[in-house]
């Protein structure tokens, strides 16, 4: 190791207290980074994963104007040929058909106006997690009654309904143009533990859904689940042209979901305001720590120029001084993170049942390691500390000799 | 004969108006050659200041200051750097060595500085050190040294690097009496066995006393001069 080495490494275990500080502010920050980043990936990845396959899936095709509409006669009137390009395309893994309507569900206690949806339980099950939902009662059967209704734990606290008890299903008839009522039974509660679908959603089989609707075979929604949930919102990928036409439009859920979409987008600029302050004061309490140790070194700088010791060298001497403190701290603030993220990851931190925009964060959240947090945020924080380090360091290389050394002279 | 340092008309003012302090007035002086000088004169008289300008330090406010027939109050911040490292050596009055630094690493350090070989650097380190008395004590750090080792560091720093002259400001003031006139005695003996030219200021009278000239300051003015045989 050269003279500037050693210099440094020796004058940094100088005041090993102050040292020890200084790079605390580092690692700390540093490790506060990456948890940060390791908790909003975690978030991040529940939230969506709450908001898509809890129920309405990674993507959904519906008729173009349904949406914007919400008109139940609009609808994909050949759901069996975008079945079969679904089951074609390698990056889907699961897709329902459903029908939607605005209907009225009544028991002896009480009416709700809800979302009567009409599923092919089989197909449904490989999207949505209504079938791992259930907490009384069964799941819809193909081999069962047609009357089996399922609804979710408040919607029957509301109608005051259990297992087995008669609701009457209104919707309207598209044919009809008019109110179709039938008779079902509670046949199963679920608990999804999402607000909103738990009080506003019933679950009828397909054919029957669509037999009282008069559509015919049509459906109003084919959702389906990709590979990996990120691919949903890959915009690039050839499947959504593949999956739409002039009738119809595959979309994935950030544009299905903007709300949720920008909330997210929201998050992460406060992530980054959040870490920039961070940096800022890391920052500040760098500047601060080599100040003192600079201060109190003045008479020793001004020896240093004396005896022929170039400003740029001194410069060099800070600046080194600076960057093993920032590499030292980096490693244990790089192990710290590593620490706090596995623990954190294996523990997992439960948010109970806290809704965030409509969207329940249902699991135990989970902090995510990713590459960056070992390259990107280590690098800008040992470019953070070197450029605190610029302002003492240039003070240093600025002493003047002659005054430095007035004290004793 | 030919000076080693010449100033020629050298003022250094402090300040301005009211507080305005001439710490030098037109000073005028010639270093030669192996000479054992020491400039005396109370507290205030200008003594550092005059050190300075002659090593380089600090810029005079009036007048030039010549080494080698070259003006050194018109080189860069840089020249001036590699000038002070090259042709002078310093001894201050305390704290000369880096405390970080062993006594062997507080001398190589300049030679370093002017990029002489490892090899050689420890040949010279060693040697000068053993010549000042601390041989066994290479590796010691400054505050595991006496007082008066420590200057002795410092006397062999100022040495090893070969410079013209050197310039020590009061490097007894901190030593008691029988310390500082042993140190004294050793830079005598550098001064007439290895030719080494030396200026030093005192207000010990003892120490003027091994002084081949003194010269007088007061108020920032040469009050007086005299030469002895050595
Ligand atoms: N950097 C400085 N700023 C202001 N005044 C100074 C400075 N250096 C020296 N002086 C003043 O110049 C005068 C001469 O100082 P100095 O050369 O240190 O004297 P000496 O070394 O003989 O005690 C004193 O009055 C001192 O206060
Ligand atoms: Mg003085």
């Amino acid at each position: 190791m050269g003279l500037t080495g050693r210099l440094a490494i020796r004058n940094l275990a100088r005041n090993r207290r102050r040292t020890l500080l200084t790079a605390m502010i580092i690692s700390l920050s540093l490790t506060a980074l990456m948890f940060t980043d390791a908790l909003i990936q975690g978030m991040t990845d529940t939230m969506v994963r709450s908001a898509t396959r809890l129920y309405s899936g990674d993507a959904q095709i519906h008729h173009r104007d349904f949406l914007a509409r919400q008109d139940e006669s609009r609808v994909i009137d050949d759901p069996q040929a975008v079945l079969e390009q679904l089951a074609r395309e390698p990056e889907v893994a699961g897709f329902a058909a459903r029908t939607l309507a605005f209907g009225m569900v009544s028991s002896a206690a009480n009416n709700r106006a809800v979302q009567v949806v009409g599923i092919d339980p089989e197909a449904e099950a490989g999207v949505s997690k209504i079938a791992g939902a259930m907490i009384a009662g069964d799941y819809l059967s193909e081999a069962g009654p047609v009357t089996q209704l399922l609804i979710g734990d408040r919607l029957a606290e509301l109608l005051e309904a259990d297992l087995g008890d008669r609701i009457v299903v209104s919707v309207n008839n598209q044919l009809s143009e008019a109110a179709e009522q039938q008779l079902f039974r509670v046949s199963g509660i679920f608990h999804l533990n999402a607000r909103a679908m738990d009080e506003n959603l019933a679950f009828i089989r397909l054919p029957e859904a669509q037999s009282m609707m008069g559509l015919d075979g049509a459906v109003h929604e084919i959702a389906f689940n990709m590979t990996s949930a990120s691919l949903a919102t890959d915009t690039s990928l050839g499947l959504w042209q593949r999956l739409s036409n002039d009738r119809w439009v595959a979309q994935g859920w950030t544009e299905l979901m903007p709300q949720l979409a920008t909330m997210l987008q929201l998050t992460n600029s406060s992530t980054i305001i959040a870490g920039i302050v961070l940096f800022i004061l890391a920052g500040l309490g760098v500047i601060n720590g080599l100040f003192m140790s600079i201060y109190e070194r003045t008479y020793e700088f001004g020896v240093l120029l004396a005896i022929g010791t170039r400003r740029r060298q001194l410069f060099k001497l800070i600046m080194t001084e600076g960057l093993i403190l920032a590499l030292g701290a980096i490693v244990i603030g790089l192990i710290l993170g590593v620490l706090l993220i596995t623990w954190s990851a294996s523990v997992g931190i439960d948010y109970g049942s806290m809704e965030v925009s409509g969207v329940a964060l249902a699991e135990i959240i989970r902090p995510q390691h990713r590459f960056m947090q070992y390259s990107a945020l280590p690098f800008w924080v040992l470019i953070m500390t070197l450029v605190a380090c610029i302002y003492p360091a240039i003070h240093a290389a600025r002493i003047v000799p002659a005054k430095a050394l007035h004290k004793s002279l | 004969m030919s000076s080693v340092i010449e100033t020629r008309d050298v003022s250094k003012h402090y300040g301005e108006g009211d507080t305005l302090v001439k710490a030098l007035d037109r000073v005028s002086l010639g270093i030669a050659p192996g000479e054992f000088t020491a400039i005396v004169g109370p507290s205030g008289s200008g003594k550092s200041t005059l050190l300075q300008l002659m090593g380089g330090l600090d810029n005079p406010t009036h007048g030039q200051v010549h080494l080698a027939n070259k003006d050194i109050t018109q080189m860069s911040g840089r020249e001036l750097s590699d000038f002070r490292r090259d042709h002078i050596g310093f001894i201050f009055q305390a704290y000369n060595l880096i405390p970080v630094l062993t006594a062997a690493e507080n001398c190589e350090y300049i030679m370093l500085l002017q990029g002489v070989p490892e090899a050689e650097r420890r040949e010279r380190v060693y040697a000068m050190l053993e010549r000042v008395g601390l041989a066994g004590r290479e590796g010691r750090f400054p505050h595991q040294l006496s007082g008066g080792q420590q200057q002795r560091v410092a006397v062999a720093r100022a040495m090893v690097s070969r410079p013209n002259i050197i310039l020590a400001d009061e490097p007894t003031a901190n030593l008691d009496s029988q310390t500082g006139s042993d140190l004294l005695d050793m830079m005598h003996d550098l001064n007439r066995n290895e030719g080494m030219t030396f200026v030093f200021s005192t207000h010990d009278p003892m120490i003027m006393e091994r002084a081949s000239r003194l010269i007088r300051l007061k108020d920032g003015c040469i009050d007086s001069e005299s030469e002895r045989e050595a």
